[in-house]
């Protein structure tokens, strides 16, 4: 295991010079803010962090204000709601909805994605239209469908809170209210967002965990059948793919495509992770399937055939046979992958 | 009540630059605005562009080489990194780097937005202007924090300039109808591109529909002597026509879910130019008036 970010118990220290300091230097006045560094660890198996964790780091201060903003509501134009009615902890920070749902029951595109392992991604959401976890926080607070905010809207709010303005100051040096300080701080929080304790964890690390019989069998027709898209410790590779999958009727819908303008990435999104996926229903982009089951018997029924269909399920013809004793078996492998310490149950 | 306290203070801030200009043309004790309008004019093959509803009688209608008869309902762009070029060469970039005072959504619902009013430029005569068709990438992150005005009048309910998903700015908005059975037509471009392009953990590989678009006067515009206007005309019969691309629209690509791909920079090169072998797009001057 990696240790990074020691404990440093690092002082930092601001001077603010009073507006008429040039008269007099006894106007000076020393303000010191002491915010440690937080210790964050790789876990067993797992990539390094991403660039962004480094430029980022989480400190003390910054991810607690992070966590406080990701719980206010006063991110939402009409303080109904907050990212943690979406990205909800008991279901590993997302939902059980089939698409988002913002203010006034405003139905969004897609399904919510988990909020988990955030520090250890190249890339973010569906179609990948993100890579640097600071740039997101502004994209829900000012879309339509999600808080219908801006960023000089919730900085207004947070101004009349001095709870708030001794937080930003003790995570930012004293910098006070700044949009950056909401983007860095909420991502700090995220990237605290660690899920590697999972029984799964507990039997490859030999820390007294073990398979049953069906899981162990589970395990083996994932290695056989899914860990070619759903791979490394984080359960995917972070590809982009066309599974054949049920179109998304909104016309706002192009997969990744939509942010590549390419013809070829055209409903292609991102593998998602399988951590934690027990407590993630509905599955798919919009939410097209209900269980497990459900996708399972879809994919071995076959899938739509599309001109970029991925060359694994093309050579397949379009399917992943599967019997029902190897989707039973694949489903309780899955929940071992269940995290009850992250999810908070 | 911030933005204005911030307005002023760049009023205050722009004074002594007024008074410099106005000291530097004392010869003739005539203090002159030094100001250049630009009138944007929206036309279909030169007719002045009425918007109308699908059923509507005072729409202008054009027909495109594929023989599409169409007309809009919306018409929106933006139009920024302005510069304006000497005689002799010289770029007079015209507050390029501020989209407050730099940049305009140029609204055909809203006859005050049609004009755009250059203050203080430098007296000279001019021959050339270029601007940007979109935001330019550095300025494309919806900063409402530096450019509160032009975030607000970009977003406003009946303007819709945000592109929320991509962080950045609509560049252009178009809804309107296409063949006798007025199906929908709707083009909406921006940019995705995010990051560096050498740095893969933030490089976003995205579509850059911004264009720069250079156009020489066809006589100069005497700045100081005059406050000159020129009229500029956008022709959206290239939306279809382009001198790039002929579009036919089909329900692949008249809306937005598949122009998205591929065909979103075939409207893009027709309207803004590819770049390369055609730097004007859908524009022309019509005219200098000094």
């Amino acid at each position: 295991m990696k240790l990074l970010f020691p404990m440093k118990n690092l002082i930092r220290s601001l001077i603010l010079f009073a507006l008429f300091s040039a008269c007099s230097s006894e106007d000076t006045v020393l303000v010191s803010y002491e915010n440690p560094e937080l210790e964050l660890n790789v876990p067993f198996g797992f990539p390094d962090f991403n660039n962004s964790v480094y430029t980022n780091k989480p400190t003390k201060y910054g991810v607690a204000l992070g966590e406080k903003l990701f719980h206010d509501t006063k991110l939402s134009t009409d303080n109904s709601i907050s990212c943690a009615s979406c990205h909800i902890q008991e279901n590993a920070f997302a939902d059980h909805n089939a698409k988002g749902i913002g203010i006034e029951g405003r139905i969004g595109l897609r399904n919510t994605p988990p909020v988990q392992n955030m520090a250890f991604m190249k890339v973010f959401n569906w179609d990948g239209n993100i890579r640097v976890l600071e740039n997101q926080p502004l994209v829900p607070i000012i879309t339509h469908f999600e808080m219908d905010s801006s960023i000089l809207e919730v900085m207004g709010k947070l101004e009349e809170d001095p709870e708030y303005i001794e937080l930003f100051n003790k995570a930012f040096n004293g910098e006070g209210i700044t949009a950056d300080g909401i983007y860095k701080s909420i991502a700090q929080f995220e990237y605290t967002l660690i899920s590697a304790n999972s029984k799964y964890d507990q039997v490859i690390r030999e820390a007294g965990g073990t398979f049953t019989e069906t899981e162990a069998l589970g395990y083996q027709v994932f290695q056989d059948k899914c860990i070619s898209c759903h791979s490394s410790e984080l359960f995917t590779d972070q590809s982009f793919r066309n599974i054949g999958f049920p179109l998304n009727p909104d016309h706002e819908e192009a997969g990744r495509a939509r942010v590549t303008g390419l013809a070829e990435d055209f409903m292609r999104f991102r593998v998602p992770s399988l951590r934690n996926i027990a407590h993630t229903a509905p599955y798919g982009s919009f939410g097209q399937f209900e269980t497990l089951r459900a996708v399972l018997d879809y994919f071995d029924n076959g899938v739509l055939d599309v001109e970029n269909l991925d060359p694994i399920l093309k050579e397949n013809n379009n399917r992943i046979p599967l019997s029902e004793a190897e989707k039973d078996q694949l489903i309780a492998f899955m929940q071992t992958l269940s995290d009850s310490e992250f999810i908070g149950k | 009540m911030k933005t204005q306290t911030i307005k002023n203070m760049k009023k205050y801030l722009l004074l002594p630059a007024i008074a410099l200009a106005f000291v530097s043309c004392s010869d003739d004790d005539v203090p002159v605005a030094n100001d250049v309008t630009l009138e944007f004019n929206n036309t279909f093959k030169g007719q002045t562009i009425v918007l109308g509803d699908a059923t509507s009688a005072e729409a202008t209608t054009n027909t495109s080489v594929e023989d599409q008869v169409h007309h809009f309902s919306e018409l929106k762009y933006v139009i920024s990194n302005i510069i304006l070029v000497k005689e002799d060469g010289t770029e007079i970039p015209y507050n390029v780097n501020d989209l407050d005072e730099g940049a305009i959504v140029i609204d055909q619902s809203k006859e005050e937005t049609l004009e755009y009013v250059l203050n203080d430029i430098p007296t000279d005569d001019y021959t050339q202007i270029i601007f940007g068709l979109g935001v330019r990438s550095d300025l494309n992150t919806l900063d409402e924090v530096s450019n509160p005005e032009f975030y607000a009048e970009a977003g406003a309910n009946d303007t819709q300039m945000h592109w929320e998903w991509g962080t950045g700015y609509r560049f252009t908005k178009i809804e309107g109808f296409y063949d006798t059975d007025n199906k929908t037509l709707s083009f909406h471009s921006g940019s995705t591109v995010e990051g560096t392009v050498d740095d893969e953990s933030s490089y976003i590989p995205g579509f850059d529909a911004y264009r720069e678009i250079t156009l020489d006067l066809p006589s100069m515009a005497k700045v100081g002597e005059h406050s000159p206007k020129i009229v500029i005309e956008a022709d959206f019969d290239a939306l279809l026509s382009g001198k790039t691309n002929t579009i036919l629209l089909d329900d692949k690509n008249a809306t937005p879910s598949v122009h998205t791909s591929v065909s979103m920079s075939k409207y893009v090169d027709n309207i803004g130019g590819d770049g390369t072998n055609d730097v004007t797009g859908m524009f022309s001057i019509s005219k200098v008036e000094n």
